[in-house]
């Protein structure tokens, strides 16, 4: 039986990948941002995932204003990285697991949850920083990868608590897939920011770190935080936090923090990033 | 859970101070000016965006406002049009911006002060949280 075996939430800042694929991550700007990042690099070097299914949102790249889909998951055999205007950043095409991805779009659907499938799609740095600060830089991606794309830019976006739902239903899908696999959920994007207006640049440490704690201790009552509450504390971009909320829907009831992260700035953006086992 | 009522949940967004949400009346306004701006994620289109930008704009339904806040790169403006940010890093990428070069046009503060904020731990929620609470 396929399991999930942790989950991990991290920015997703596009600015990190340039970082990265330009050589600077020793840079003092950098360095204290990707220090955090060393425990997890080498823990998930030791679990060796099969598959990845990466919660994230499509900064129209994928996306234009033609549709909109709320919830979309990628079912391809293969993504290539998106050329947002600077070209596509240089890291390896990232490989998907359609077996997995169909039967996760159609359990869901049958569990109530209409998603939207993707058959070809290429995959912006929402996707792809978050495997680079985990993986670094390596010719291949060492894991599968099921892309999960929320909509967080056009209003509204699903509540915390659909998102909460999703990564139940997420978790009895892969529960239920005939294949010995470990799968892991990550929720990427956040934590404060807001790149817009003259109130950009906003940053709410208290807030964000609160939010942090909640992910392993009082995880019921981040189900209820309505949008505008992200928006106010935390930035009109904060809103991406409600991703997180996915991966932790499909660690069950109780986790463990195995390693936690907070870091400002990066870019316009407070970086947070954690490592969460479900406790059985 | 409970069944929030849409006008309230759209009406408490004019209550963020400094703030533009993408809402859907936002959204239908940019269409265009949105649609533009993906167009500068091929290459191509990018050489011939900058070879001629008003001749580029012709091709696209806008209006002369939002024609003109496009050349000018007046982002603050061309959120109130109805362009969202992720749309408009295409526009701005093209330039060969940063997010945090662009971002810091619309605060009023140099790109080195605003970069100086961030460094600082970036700006404090207090006093712009709510237009009606003053907090």
């Amino acid at each position: 039986m396929a399991r999930i075996t942790a989950g991990v939430a991290t920015s997703h800042v596009p600015a990190i990948g340039a970082a990265i694929d330009l050589g600077k991550t020793k840079e003092p700007y950098w360095q204290p941002l990707f220090a955090g990042y060393d425990w997890s690099k080498a823990w998930i070097a030791g679990e060796k995932p099969d598959v990845v299914i990466l919660v994230y949102n499509d900064h129209a790249s994928a996306f234009d204003m033609k549709i909109i889909p709320t919830f979309a998951i990628g079912c391809a055999e293969s993504f290539k990285p998106a050329d947002e205007g600077w070209g596509p950043r240089p890291v390896p095409t990232v490989e998907g697991h359609p077996d997995l991805a169909w039967h996760i779009a159609q359990s869901c659907i049958l569990d109530e949850f209409d998603m939207t499938i993707i058959n070809e799609m290429e995959v912006d740095h929402g996707l792809t920083v978050p495997l680079s600060l985990l993986f670094g830089q390596p010719e291949a991606w060492p894991v599968k990868v099921i892309p999960l794309a929320v909509n967080v830019v056009t209003y509204p976006p699903p509540s915390g608590n659909r998102c909460w739902l999703l990564g139940e239903a997420i978790r009895r899908a892969v529960e239920s897939f005939p294949g010995d696999l470990k799968v892991q959920v990550w929720g990427t994007g956040g934590m404060s920011h807001q790149l817009q207006g003259p109130r950009a640049g906003l940053i709410n440490a208290e807030w964000d770190n609160r939010f942090l704690d909640m992910m392993s201790q009082d995880s019921q009552r981040l189900r209820s935080i309505p949008h505008i509450e992200y928006l106010r504390e935390t930035g009109s971009e904060g809103i991406e936090m409600v991703m997180w909320l996915i991966m932790r829907g499909a660690l069950g009831a109780d986790v463990r923090q195995l390693h936690r992260h907070y870091h400002v700035p990066a870019s316009n953006t407070a970086v947070g990033h954690l490592v969460l086992e479900p406790v059985a | 859970m409970s069944h929030p009522d849409i006008h309230s949940y759209l009406a408490a967004f004019d209550d963020i101070p400094g703030t533009r949400v993408y809402t859907v009346a936002r959204a239908r306004q940019g269409y265009w000016i949105n649609q533009f701006a993906m167009s500068l994620m091929k290459p191509e289109n990018r050489a011939r965006w900058k070879a001629d930008e008003k001749a580029y704009l012709e091709g696209w339904n806008l209006d002369e406002n939002q024609k003109a806040a496009i050349l000018a790169r007046d982002y603050n403006r061309l959120l109130d049009l109805g362009g969202n940010i992720y749309f408009l890093a295409k526009l701005f990428s093209t330039d060969g911006l940063s997010f945090l070069q662009a971002v810091s046009t619309m605060t009023g503060m140099s790109v080195e002060d605003y970069q100086a904020m961030m460094l600082a731990g970036g700006r404090s929620p207090n006093g712009v949280r709510s237009i009606k609470e003053g907090n």
